[in-house]
Protein backbone atom coordinates (compact mmCIF):
# COMPACT_ATOMS: atom_id res chain seq x y z
CA UNK A 1 0.00 0.00 0.00
CA UNK A 2 1.58 3.51 -0.86
CA UNK A 3 2.21 5.23 1.94
CA UNK A 4 1.21 9.81 2.18
CA UNK A 5 4.35 10.36 3.07
CA UNK A 6 6.39 8.33 -0.30
CA UNK A 7 4.10 10.44 -1.96
CA UNK A 8 4.63 13.59 -0.58
CA UNK A 9 8.48 12.35 -1.31
CA UNK A 10 7.86 11.97 -4.64
CA UNK A 11 6.28 15.64 -4.78
CA UNK A 12 9.09 17.37 -3.03
CA UNK A 13 11.48 15.66 -5.60
CA UNK A 14 9.22 16.25 -8.61
CA UNK A 15 9.50 19.58 -7.12
CA UNK A 16 5.88 20.32 -6.66
CA UNK A 17 4.31 22.41 -3.79
CA UNK A 18 1.01 21.31 -2.88
CA UNK A 19 -1.17 23.11 -0.62
CA UNK A 20 -3.65 20.54 -0.05
CA UNK A 21 -1.92 17.42 0.46
CA UNK A 22 -4.81 15.35 1.92
CA UNK A 23 -6.69 16.28 -1.57
CA UNK A 24 -4.16 15.20 -3.63
CA UNK A 25 -2.41 11.71 -2.02
CA UNK A 26 -6.31 10.63 -1.75
CA UNK A 27 -6.79 11.17 -5.62
CA UNK A 28 -3.46 9.98 -6.37
CA UNK A 29 -3.86 7.17 -4.15
CA UNK A 30 -6.74 6.10 -5.99
CA UNK A 31 -5.22 5.63 -9.26
CA UNK A 32 -2.53 3.85 -8.08
CA UNK A 33 -4.81 1.14 -6.63
CA UNK A 34 -6.92 1.42 -10.36
CA UNK A 35 -2.83 0.44 -11.78
CA UNK A 36 -3.10 -2.49 -9.37
CA UNK A 37 -5.06 -3.85 -11.82
CA UNK A 38 -1.81 -4.42 -14.02
CA UNK A 39 -1.08 -6.90 -11.30
CA UNK A 40 -3.59 -9.69 -13.06
CA UNK A 41 -2.95 -9.07 -16.63
CA UNK A 42 -0.37 -12.22 -16.61
CA UNK A 43 2.43 -10.73 -18.02
CA UNK A 44 5.43 -12.02 -16.02
CA UNK A 45 6.81 -13.78 -19.09
CA UNK A 46 6.80 -11.02 -21.16
CA UNK A 47 9.83 -9.19 -23.05
CA UNK A 48 9.70 -5.89 -23.10
CA UNK A 49 10.41 -4.18 -27.34
CA UNK A 50 12.35 -1.15 -27.20
CA UNK A 51 12.12 0.89 -30.61
CA UNK A 52 15.57 1.61 -31.81
CA UNK A 53 15.45 4.27 -33.65
CA UNK A 54 18.13 4.05 -36.65
CA UNK A 55 20.72 7.02 -36.39
CA UNK A 56 21.37 7.36 -40.32
CA UNK A 57 17.73 8.71 -39.93
CA UNK A 58 18.85 11.86 -37.85
CA UNK A 59 19.03 15.16 -39.42
CA UNK A 60 22.33 16.91 -39.96
CA UNK A 61 23.72 18.78 -37.61
CA UNK A 62 23.99 21.93 -39.19
CA UNK A 63 23.49 25.68 -37.79
CA UNK A 64 20.19 26.78 -39.00
CA UNK A 65 20.10 30.50 -38.82
CA UNK A 66 17.33 31.95 -36.79
CA UNK A 67 16.05 36.24 -37.76
CA UNK A 68 15.15 37.04 -34.26
CA UNK A 69 17.28 36.63 -30.72
CA UNK A 70 15.99 33.63 -29.22
CA UNK A 71 17.45 35.31 -25.47
CA UNK A 72 15.32 38.34 -25.79
CA UNK A 73 12.05 36.11 -26.13
CA UNK A 74 13.17 34.98 -21.81
CA UNK A 75 11.63 36.63 -19.32
CA UNK A 76 15.05 37.07 -17.10
CA UNK A 77 18.43 37.18 -18.89
CA UNK A 78 21.28 39.45 -18.39
CA UNK A 79 23.42 39.82 -21.90
CA UNK A 80 23.49 36.22 -23.38
CA UNK A 81 22.94 34.32 -19.56
CA UNK A 82 19.53 33.07 -18.46
CA UNK A 83 18.96 34.67 -15.17
CA UNK A 84 18.48 32.35 -12.18
CA UNK A 85 17.62 32.71 -8.74
CA UNK A 86 20.98 31.85 -6.38
CA UNK A 87 21.93 29.02 -5.19
CA UNK A 88 22.48 28.84 -1.33
CA UNK B 1 -25.50 30.88 -44.52
CA UNK B 2 -21.73 30.36 -46.28
CA UNK B 3 -20.16 28.72 -43.38
CA UNK B 4 -22.31 25.68 -43.58
CA UNK B 5 -20.53 23.75 -45.77
CA UNK B 6 -17.00 21.02 -45.86
CA UNK B 7 -13.89 22.15 -46.58
CA UNK B 8 -13.51 20.92 -49.64
CA UNK B 9 -16.59 22.68 -50.68
CA UNK B 10 -15.50 25.76 -49.58
CA UNK B 11 -12.60 25.02 -52.04
CA UNK B 12 -14.64 24.44 -54.93
CA UNK B 13 -16.89 27.86 -54.15
CA UNK B 14 -13.68 30.10 -54.02
CA UNK B 15 -12.32 28.61 -56.92
CA UNK B 16 -15.23 29.01 -59.06
CA UNK B 17 -16.13 32.63 -57.70
CA UNK B 18 -18.95 32.05 -55.40
CA UNK B 19 -17.48 34.19 -52.74
CA UNK B 20 -13.88 35.38 -51.89
CA UNK B 21 -11.93 34.18 -48.66
CA UNK B 22 -12.18 37.22 -46.83
CA UNK B 23 -16.58 37.04 -46.77
CA UNK B 24 -16.11 33.61 -45.70
CA UNK B 25 -13.53 34.79 -43.00
CA UNK B 26 -15.77 37.45 -42.03
CA UNK B 27 -18.92 35.38 -41.72
CA UNK B 28 -16.90 32.59 -39.58
CA UNK B 29 -15.46 35.33 -37.07
CA UNK B 30 -19.42 36.45 -36.42
CA UNK B 31 -20.04 33.07 -35.72
CA UNK B 32 -17.17 33.06 -33.17
CA UNK B 33 -18.30 36.15 -31.77
CA UNK B 34 -21.90 34.66 -31.34
CA UNK B 35 -21.24 31.29 -29.53
CA UNK B 36 -18.20 31.80 -28.22
CA UNK B 37 -19.61 33.23 -24.67
CA UNK B 38 -21.29 29.83 -24.21
CA UNK B 39 -18.80 26.93 -26.37
CA UNK B 40 -15.36 28.52 -25.57
CA UNK B 41 -13.64 26.40 -28.35
CA UNK B 42 -11.05 29.54 -28.74
CA UNK B 43 -8.37 30.49 -26.40
CA UNK B 44 -7.25 33.30 -28.78
CA UNK B 45 -7.93 34.02 -32.20
CA UNK B 46 -5.92 35.26 -35.22
CA UNK B 47 -6.71 39.07 -35.30
CA UNK B 48 -4.66 39.09 -38.38
CA UNK B 49 -7.76 37.10 -40.21
CA UNK B 50 -8.96 39.41 -42.36
CA UNK B 51 -5.91 41.13 -43.28
CA UNK B 52 -4.75 37.38 -44.10
CA UNK B 53 -7.83 36.83 -45.70
CA UNK B 54 -7.45 39.35 -48.11
CA UNK B 55 -4.20 38.79 -49.07
CA UNK B 56 -4.92 35.33 -50.09
CA UNK B 57 -7.71 36.15 -52.39
CA UNK B 58 -4.81 38.66 -54.05
CA UNK B 59 -3.38 35.21 -54.60
CA UNK B 60 -6.42 33.59 -55.82
CA UNK B 61 -6.86 36.05 -58.60
CA UNK B 62 -3.89 36.04 -59.49
CA UNK B 63 -3.72 32.39 -59.81
CA UNK B 64 -0.90 31.72 -57.09
CA UNK B 65 -3.08 30.39 -54.28
CA UNK B 66 -2.30 27.19 -52.53
CA UNK B 67 -4.50 24.46 -52.15
CA UNK B 68 -6.29 25.50 -49.14
CA UNK B 69 -7.27 28.70 -50.52
CA UNK B 70 -7.72 30.40 -47.33
CA UNK B 71 -9.77 27.86 -45.81
CA UNK B 72 -9.90 28.55 -42.15
CA UNK B 73 -8.63 25.89 -39.92
CA UNK B 74 -8.40 26.08 -36.42
CA UNK B 75 -4.98 24.65 -34.06
CA UNK B 76 -4.83 22.99 -30.77
CA UNK B 77 -3.19 25.22 -28.62
CA UNK B 78 -0.82 23.09 -27.91
CA UNK B 79 0.84 23.34 -31.85
CA UNK B 80 3.31 25.83 -32.12
CA UNK B 81 2.63 28.99 -34.34
CA UNK B 82 5.43 31.12 -34.91
CA UNK B 83 5.06 34.45 -33.04
CA UNK B 84 1.52 33.33 -31.75
CA UNK B 85 0.65 32.56 -28.12
CA UNK B 86 0.80 28.66 -27.10
CA UNK B 87 -0.65 28.06 -24.21
CA UNK B 88 -1.33 24.58 -23.61
CA UNK B 89 -4.29 25.69 -22.04
CA UNK B 90 -2.02 26.39 -18.66
CA UNK B 91 -1.44 29.54 -16.52
CA UNK B 92 2.45 28.32 -16.70
CA UNK B 93 2.56 29.26 -20.37
CA UNK B 94 -0.21 31.71 -20.70
CA UNK B 95 2.18 34.14 -21.71
CA UNK B 96 4.28 32.17 -23.86
CA UNK B 97 4.51 33.15 -27.71
CA UNK B 98 6.57 30.13 -29.89
CA UNK B 99 9.42 31.44 -31.94
CA UNK B 100 8.89 28.48 -34.67
CA UNK B 101 6.27 26.82 -36.66
CA UNK B 102 5.63 22.75 -36.21
CA UNK B 103 5.80 21.14 -39.37
CA UNK B 104 2.11 20.58 -39.95
CA UNK B 105 1.87 24.66 -39.67
CA UNK B 106 4.47 25.07 -41.86
CA UNK B 107 2.81 22.30 -44.35
CA UNK B 108 -0.20 24.56 -44.15
CA UNK B 109 1.06 27.73 -44.73
CA UNK B 110 2.44 26.87 -47.65
CA UNK B 111 -0.78 26.12 -48.97
CA UNK B 112 -2.85 29.37 -47.98
CA UNK B 113 -4.48 27.49 -45.41
CA UNK B 114 -5.63 30.34 -42.98
CA UNK B 115 -5.16 29.93 -38.98
CA UNK B 116 -8.27 31.26 -37.68
CA UNK B 117 -7.99 30.93 -33.42
CA UNK B 118 -6.07 28.12 -31.39
CA UNK B 119 -8.07 26.06 -29.24
CA UNK B 120 -9.33 25.10 -26.37
CA UNK B 121 -8.12 21.57 -24.43
CA UNK B 122 -7.27 20.17 -21.66
CA UNK B 123 -4.54 21.67 -19.44
CA UNK B 124 -1.17 20.24 -21.27
CA UNK B 125 -3.62 18.18 -23.43
CA UNK B 126 -4.18 15.93 -19.75
CA UNK B 127 -8.02 15.30 -19.89
CA UNK B 128 -10.62 13.92 -21.91
CA UNK B 129 -13.27 16.37 -21.18
CA UNK B 130 -11.65 19.97 -21.49
CA UNK B 131 -12.68 20.54 -17.81
CA UNK B 132 -8.90 20.86 -17.03
CA UNK B 133 -8.19 23.82 -18.89
CA UNK B 134 -6.73 26.71 -16.86
CA UNK B 135 -9.18 28.72 -18.99
CA UNK B 136 -12.58 27.39 -18.52
CA UNK B 137 -14.44 24.78 -20.38
CA UNK B 138 -15.44 24.30 -23.54
CA UNK B 139 -19.12 23.14 -23.70
CA UNK B 140 -20.55 20.79 -26.03
CA UNK B 141 -22.81 22.47 -29.12
CA UNK B 142 -25.24 19.59 -28.86
CA UNK B 143 -26.27 20.50 -25.49
CA UNK B 144 -24.08 23.10 -23.86
CA UNK B 145 -25.11 21.12 -20.10
CA UNK B 146 -22.75 18.54 -21.57
CA UNK B 147 -18.98 18.30 -22.08
CA UNK B 148 -17.50 17.98 -25.45
CA UNK B 149 -15.07 15.49 -24.94
CA UNK B 150 -11.36 16.61 -24.46
CA UNK B 151 -8.84 16.64 -24.21
CA UNK B 152 -9.20 18.30 -27.85
CA UNK B 153 -12.60 20.12 -27.08
CA UNK B 154 -11.84 22.51 -28.35
CA UNK B 155 -11.24 21.56 -31.85
CA UNK B 156 -14.04 19.77 -31.86
CA UNK B 157 -16.50 22.28 -30.94
CA UNK B 158 -14.71 24.96 -33.30
CA UNK B 159 -15.74 22.08 -36.33
CA UNK B 160 -19.20 21.33 -35.21
CA UNK B 161 -20.65 24.84 -34.30
CA UNK B 162 -18.99 25.86 -37.56
CA UNK B 163 -16.76 28.43 -36.16
CA UNK B 164 -13.72 26.61 -38.68
CA UNK B 165 -13.31 24.58 -41.55
CA UNK B 166 -11.43 22.15 -39.75
CA UNK B 167 -9.25 21.77 -36.99
CA UNK B 168 -5.81 19.77 -35.72
CA UNK B 169 -5.94 18.72 -32.15
CA UNK B 170 -3.73 15.81 -30.68
CA UNK B 171 -4.55 12.20 -29.38
CA UNK B 172 -2.82 10.84 -26.90
CA UNK B 173 -5.23 8.22 -25.84
CA UNK B 174 -8.11 9.37 -27.87
CA UNK B 175 -7.79 13.24 -27.56
CA UNK B 176 -8.83 13.82 -30.91
CA UNK B 177 -11.47 10.57 -31.60
CA UNK B 178 -13.44 10.93 -27.95
CA UNK B 179 -14.60 14.70 -28.42
CA UNK B 180 -14.96 14.12 -32.50
CA UNK B 181 -17.58 11.52 -31.65
CA UNK B 182 -18.88 13.43 -28.38
CA UNK B 183 -19.70 16.72 -30.88
CA UNK B 184 -20.35 14.71 -33.94
CA UNK B 185 -17.61 14.74 -36.19
CA UNK B 186 -14.96 12.78 -37.93
CA UNK B 187 -11.83 12.32 -35.45
CA UNK B 188 -8.29 11.02 -36.95
CA UNK B 189 -5.67 9.69 -35.00
CA UNK B 190 -3.01 8.27 -38.40
CA UNK B 191 -0.67 5.30 -37.75
CA UNK B 192 2.16 6.34 -35.25
CA UNK B 193 4.47 9.06 -37.22
CA UNK B 194 2.59 9.47 -40.55
CA UNK B 195 2.23 13.01 -39.22
CA UNK B 196 5.40 14.45 -37.93
CA UNK B 197 5.12 15.85 -34.04
CA UNK B 198 8.10 18.84 -34.49
CA UNK B 199 6.50 21.62 -32.84
CA UNK B 200 3.64 19.64 -30.59
CA UNK B 201 4.52 20.77 -26.96
CA UNK B 202 5.02 17.22 -25.89
CA UNK B 203 3.50 15.48 -23.63
CA UNK B 204 3.81 11.22 -24.03
CA UNK B 205 5.92 11.39 -27.45
CA UNK B 206 5.88 7.79 -27.43
CA UNK B 207 1.87 7.04 -28.17
CA UNK B 208 0.83 10.82 -29.13
CA UNK B 209 -0.02 11.98 -32.27
CA UNK B 210 -1.47 15.38 -34.64
CA UNK B 211 -4.68 14.26 -36.48
CA UNK B 212 -7.14 16.56 -38.33
CA UNK B 213 -11.16 17.15 -37.17
CA UNK B 214 -12.70 18.27 -39.92
CA UNK B 215 -16.35 17.41 -40.86
CA UNK B 216 -16.35 14.91 -43.46
CA UNK B 217 -14.00 11.71 -43.76
CA UNK B 218 -12.62 13.16 -47.58
CA UNK B 219 -11.90 16.78 -45.37
CA UNK B 220 -9.66 14.38 -43.71
CA UNK B 221 -8.03 12.63 -46.40
CA UNK B 222 -7.16 16.11 -48.31
CA UNK B 223 -5.61 17.23 -44.69
CA UNK B 224 -3.40 14.63 -44.74
CA UNK B 225 -2.62 15.10 -48.14
CA UNK B 226 -0.26 18.07 -46.73
CA UNK B 227 0.56 17.35 -43.36
CA UNK B 228 1.34 13.91 -43.50
CA UNK B 229 4.70 12.12 -44.43
CA UNK B 230 8.81 12.25 -43.45
CA UNK B 231 10.06 15.31 -41.73
CA UNK B 232 13.61 15.49 -40.67
CA UNK B 233 12.97 17.36 -37.90
CA UNK B 234 11.01 14.53 -36.53
CA UNK B 235 12.73 11.16 -36.84
CA UNK B 236 9.78 8.87 -35.87
CA UNK B 237 8.22 10.30 -38.88
CA UNK B 238 7.66 7.30 -41.41
CA UNK B 239 7.58 7.80 -45.40
CA UNK B 240 3.83 7.87 -47.05
CA UNK B 241 5.26 7.47 -50.49
CA UNK B 242 3.09 10.69 -50.99
CA UNK B 243 0.30 8.27 -50.42
CA UNK B 244 -2.70 10.19 -52.75
CA UNK B 245 -5.22 9.51 -49.58
CA UNK B 246 -8.42 11.18 -51.23
CA UNK B 247 -7.76 9.29 -54.43
CA UNK B 248 -10.01 5.91 -54.39
CA UNK B 249 -11.50 7.08 -51.14
CA UNK B 250 -14.89 5.88 -52.75
CA UNK B 251 -13.35 2.23 -53.00
CA UNK B 252 -15.53 0.73 -51.26
CA UNK B 253 -15.86 -2.30 -48.53
CA UNK B 254 -16.54 -5.21 -50.24
CA UNK B 255 -15.09 -8.40 -49.50
CA UNK B 256 -13.53 -6.65 -46.29
CA UNK B 257 -13.17 -8.47 -42.94
CA UNK B 258 -14.35 -6.60 -39.76
CA UNK B 259 -13.98 -7.64 -36.13
CA UNK B 260 -15.95 -6.81 -33.54
CA UNK B 261 -13.55 -6.16 -30.84
CA UNK B 262 -15.85 -8.06 -28.04
CA UNK B 263 -14.13 -6.18 -24.79
CA UNK B 264 -15.67 -3.02 -26.11
CA UNK B 265 -19.36 -3.65 -26.69
CA UNK B 266 -19.99 -5.20 -22.84
CA UNK B 267 -20.35 -3.94 -19.72
CA UNK B 268 -19.69 -0.30 -19.29
CA UNK B 269 -20.64 0.62 -22.91
CA UNK B 270 -24.47 2.19 -22.65
CA UNK B 271 -27.66 0.31 -24.74
CA UNK B 272 -27.67 3.35 -26.53
CA UNK B 273 -24.18 3.07 -28.03
CA UNK B 274 -23.80 -1.02 -28.34
CA UNK B 275 -27.39 -0.13 -30.38
CA UNK B 276 -25.97 2.87 -32.68
CA UNK B 277 -22.42 0.38 -32.90
CA UNK B 278 -24.77 -2.90 -34.03
CA UNK B 279 -26.81 -0.70 -36.80
CA UNK B 280 -23.23 1.10 -38.12
CA UNK B 281 -22.21 -2.88 -38.11
CA UNK B 282 -25.51 -3.82 -40.19
CA UNK B 283 -24.44 -0.95 -42.35
CA UNK B 284 -20.96 -2.22 -43.42
CA UNK B 285 -22.28 -5.47 -43.86
CA UNK B 286 -25.03 -4.61 -46.08
CA UNK B 287 -21.85 -3.32 -48.09
CA UNK B 288 -20.41 -6.77 -48.73
CA UNK B 289 -18.07 -6.61 -45.48
CA UNK B 290 -17.62 -9.90 -43.56
CA UNK B 291 -18.11 -9.43 -39.86
CA UNK B 292 -16.83 -11.86 -36.93
CA UNK B 293 -15.72 -11.23 -33.14
CA UNK B 294 -12.38 -10.71 -31.99
CA UNK B 295 -11.11 -11.50 -28.96
CA UNK B 296 -8.56 -8.77 -27.18
CA UNK B 297 -8.08 -10.14 -23.82
CA UNK B 298 -5.85 -7.48 -23.11
CA UNK B 299 -7.53 -4.50 -23.66
CA UNK B 300 -9.11 -4.93 -20.21
CA UNK B 301 -5.71 -3.69 -18.85
CA UNK B 302 -5.08 -1.13 -21.44
CA UNK B 303 -6.56 1.80 -19.22
CA UNK B 304 -3.73 1.00 -16.79
CA UNK B 305 -0.93 0.35 -19.05
CA UNK B 306 -1.83 3.70 -20.93
CA UNK B 307 -2.04 6.02 -17.93
CA UNK B 308 0.95 4.36 -16.32
CA UNK B 309 3.18 5.34 -19.66
CA UNK B 310 1.41 8.34 -19.84
CA UNK B 311 2.20 9.86 -16.69
CA UNK B 312 6.24 8.45 -16.67
CA UNK B 313 6.79 10.68 -19.90
CA UNK B 314 4.52 13.91 -18.68
CA UNK B 315 6.49 13.70 -15.21
CA UNK B 316 9.63 14.07 -17.48
CA UNK B 317 8.21 16.14 -20.23
CA UNK B 318 7.09 18.77 -17.90
CA UNK B 319 9.96 18.78 -15.74
CA UNK B 320 11.64 21.44 -18.36
CA UNK B 321 8.37 23.96 -17.07
CA UNK B 322 11.02 25.58 -14.71
CA UNK B 323 9.91 29.40 -15.34
CA UNK B 324 13.66 29.99 -16.14
CA UNK B 325 13.74 30.00 -19.56
CA UNK B 326 9.72 30.39 -20.31
CA UNK B 327 7.22 30.85 -18.35
CA UNK B 328 5.29 33.69 -16.86
CA UNK B 329 6.19 37.31 -14.80
CA UNK B 330 7.11 35.69 -11.33
CA UNK B 331 10.45 37.62 -9.82
CA UNK B 332 13.58 35.75 -9.26
CA UNK B 333 15.01 37.69 -6.36
CA UNK B 334 14.35 36.33 -2.60
CA UNK B 335 13.85 32.74 -3.64
CA UNK B 336 16.38 30.06 -3.35
CA UNK B 337 16.99 28.24 -6.63
CA UNK B 338 14.96 24.79 -5.92
CA UNK B 339 12.46 26.79 -3.84
CA UNK B 340 11.36 28.95 -6.75
CA UNK B 341 10.80 26.31 -8.99
CA UNK B 342 8.77 24.51 -7.00
CA UNK B 343 6.65 28.16 -6.12
CA UNK B 344 6.69 28.46 -9.76
CA UNK B 345 5.07 25.13 -10.90
CA UNK B 346 2.27 25.53 -8.57
CA UNK B 347 0.78 27.42 -12.10
CA UNK B 348 -0.10 24.09 -12.64
CA UNK B 349 -3.29 23.04 -12.59
CA UNK B 350 -4.68 20.17 -10.21
CA UNK B 351 -4.94 17.58 -12.95
CA UNK B 352 -1.67 18.03 -14.10
CA UNK B 353 -0.09 18.20 -10.82
CA UNK B 354 -1.75 14.34 -10.12
CA UNK B 355 -0.30 13.42 -13.32
CA UNK B 356 3.46 14.69 -12.45
CA UNK B 357 3.09 13.23 -8.89
CA UNK B 358 1.98 9.56 -10.48
CA UNK B 359 4.45 10.14 -13.25
CA UNK B 360 7.29 10.08 -10.67
CA UNK B 361 5.69 7.69 -8.76
CA UNK B 362 5.12 4.86 -10.94
CA UNK B 363 9.11 4.83 -12.19
CA UNK B 364 10.59 5.13 -9.14
CA UNK B 365 12.92 2.76 -7.40
CA UNK B 366 11.21 -0.09 -5.59
CA UNK B 367 7.57 0.50 -7.86
CA UNK B 368 9.48 1.08 -11.34
CA UNK B 369 8.61 -3.24 -11.31
CA UNK B 370 5.44 -3.08 -9.95
CA UNK B 371 3.97 -0.45 -12.80
CA UNK B 372 5.76 0.83 -15.53
CA UNK B 373 7.84 -2.02 -16.33
CA UNK B 374 4.59 -3.96 -16.16
CA UNK B 375 2.51 -1.50 -17.83
CA UNK B 376 5.09 -1.55 -20.85
CA UNK B 377 4.42 -5.54 -20.67
CA UNK B 378 0.87 -5.13 -21.05
CA UNK B 379 2.11 -2.82 -23.73
CA UNK B 380 4.07 -5.43 -26.04
CA UNK B 381 1.54 -8.20 -25.41
CA UNK B 382 -1.85 -6.32 -26.35
CA UNK B 383 0.19 -5.15 -29.60
CA UNK B 384 0.49 -8.75 -30.63
CA UNK B 385 -2.93 -9.58 -29.68
CA UNK B 386 -3.88 -6.83 -32.22
CA UNK B 387 -1.36 -7.78 -34.59
CA UNK B 388 -2.74 -11.27 -34.76
CA UNK B 389 -6.17 -10.05 -34.66
CA UNK B 390 -5.12 -7.86 -38.23
CA UNK B 391 -4.17 -11.27 -39.46
CA UNK B 392 -7.95 -12.84 -39.08
CA UNK B 393 -9.54 -9.01 -40.07
CA UNK B 394 -8.59 -6.19 -42.25
CA UNK B 395 -10.56 -3.75 -39.95
CA UNK B 396 -11.67 -3.48 -36.21
CA UNK B 397 -14.73 -1.67 -35.20
CA UNK B 398 -15.65 -0.53 -31.83
CA UNK B 399 -18.23 2.26 -30.61
CA UNK B 400 -15.27 5.03 -30.23
CA UNK B 401 -16.17 6.09 -26.93
CA UNK B 402 -18.65 3.76 -24.07
CA UNK B 403 -21.21 6.48 -23.13
CA UNK B 404 -22.30 9.74 -24.92
CA UNK B 405 -21.54 12.88 -23.87
CA UNK B 406 -21.91 13.65 -20.10
CA UNK B 407 -23.19 16.66 -17.56
CA UNK B 408 -20.38 18.91 -16.98
CA UNK B 409 -19.27 18.51 -13.22
CA UNK B 410 -20.56 14.91 -13.75
CA UNK B 411 -17.75 12.61 -13.41
CA UNK B 412 -14.40 15.08 -12.44
CA UNK B 413 -14.62 14.08 -9.06
CA UNK B 414 -14.18 10.38 -10.17
CA UNK B 415 -10.71 9.85 -11.62
CA UNK B 416 -11.81 5.95 -12.19
CA UNK B 417 -14.49 6.52 -13.90
CA UNK B 418 -12.73 9.55 -16.28
CA UNK B 419 -10.00 6.53 -16.74
CA UNK B 420 -12.63 4.55 -18.32
CA UNK B 421 -14.08 6.97 -20.81
CA UNK B 422 -10.77 5.92 -22.40
CA UNK B 423 -11.58 2.64 -22.58
CA UNK B 424 -12.08 2.33 -26.62
CA UNK B 425 -9.51 4.76 -28.19
CA UNK B 426 -6.04 4.08 -25.83
CA UNK B 427 -5.54 0.45 -27.69
CA UNK B 428 -4.99 2.35 -30.90
CA UNK B 429 -2.50 4.38 -29.22
CA UNK B 430 -0.57 1.96 -27.31
CA UNK B 431 -0.58 -0.21 -30.60
CA UNK B 432 0.56 2.33 -33.11
CA UNK B 433 -2.01 1.79 -35.20
CA UNK B 434 -4.64 4.53 -36.91
CA UNK B 435 -7.91 4.58 -36.13
CA UNK B 436 -11.10 7.26 -37.12
CA UNK B 437 -14.54 7.86 -35.35
CA UNK B 438 -17.15 8.60 -37.68
CA UNK B 439 -20.08 10.52 -36.44
CA UNK B 440 -22.87 7.96 -36.95
CA UNK B 441 -25.63 8.53 -34.81
CA UNK B 442 -27.74 11.10 -32.47
CA UNK B 443 -30.02 9.66 -29.81
CA UNK B 444 -31.55 11.70 -26.96
CA UNK B 445 -30.54 14.69 -28.62
CA UNK B 446 -26.86 13.76 -28.27
CA UNK B 447 -24.06 12.25 -30.68
CA UNK B 448 -22.35 9.08 -31.08
CA UNK B 449 -19.38 7.95 -33.25
CA UNK B 450 -17.79 4.63 -34.42
CA UNK B 451 -14.64 4.01 -33.85
CA UNK B 452 -12.46 1.76 -37.19
CA UNK B 453 -8.77 0.75 -36.35
CA UNK B 454 -6.63 -0.63 -39.53
CA UNK B 455 -3.39 -2.49 -39.45
CA UNK B 456 -0.08 0.42 -38.95
CA UNK B 457 0.32 2.32 -41.85
CA UNK B 458 -3.16 1.18 -43.82
CA UNK B 459 -4.28 5.17 -43.17
CA UNK B 460 -5.51 4.66 -46.71
CA UNK B 461 -7.40 1.43 -46.60
CA UNK B 462 -8.97 2.98 -43.06
CA UNK B 463 -10.13 6.13 -44.71
CA UNK B 464 -12.02 4.49 -47.64
CA UNK B 465 -14.10 2.58 -44.66
CA UNK B 466 -14.69 5.25 -42.88
CA UNK B 467 -15.74 6.61 -45.90
CA UNK B 468 -18.23 3.92 -46.55
CA UNK B 469 -19.59 4.16 -42.95
CA UNK B 470 -20.36 7.79 -43.61
CA UNK B 471 -21.86 7.84 -46.77
CA UNK B 472 -25.28 8.54 -47.06
CA UNK B 473 -26.01 8.78 -43.12
CA UNK B 474 -28.20 11.55 -42.24
CA UNK B 475 -27.52 13.13 -39.10
CA UNK B 476 -29.68 16.05 -37.61
CA UNK B 477 -28.00 19.53 -37.53
CA UNK B 478 -26.07 20.81 -34.93
CA UNK B 479 -28.85 22.77 -32.93
CA UNK B 480 -27.22 26.03 -32.49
Amino acid sequence: MVTAEEIEKVAKLMRIEMDDHAEYIERVKKMLGYFDLLDKANVESEEIDFTIMPIENLRKDEFIPYDEKLIEKLKNYKGTYVRAPKMV
Amino acid sequence: MKIKQSLLEYIDNVKNGSFTCEEFVLETLEQIEKHEEILHSYISINNKAIEDAKNIDKKIKSGEAGSFYGAPISIKDNICIKNSKTTCASRILEDFVAPYDATVITRLKNQDALFIGKNNLDEFAMGLTTEFSSFGPSRNPWNSEYVPGGSSGGSAVAVSALECLASLGSDTGGSVRNPASFCSVVGYKPSYGLISRYGLISYANSIEQIGPLTRTVKDTAFLLNTIAGLDENDNTTIDNHNDDYLAEIDHGIEGKKIGIIKQMMGEGTSKEVVDATNEAISKLEKQGAQIQDINLETVDYSVAAYYTITATEAGSNLARYDNLRYGYDFPLEGYEFNSYISKARKKFGPEVTRRMILGGFVPSAGYAGRYFLKAMKVKNKLTREVNEAFKKVDLLISPTVPVQPFKIGEKIEDPIALFLVDFNTVTANLTGKPAISVPFKVTNGLPIGIQLMAEHNEDKFLLQAAYSLEKDTKLPEVPL
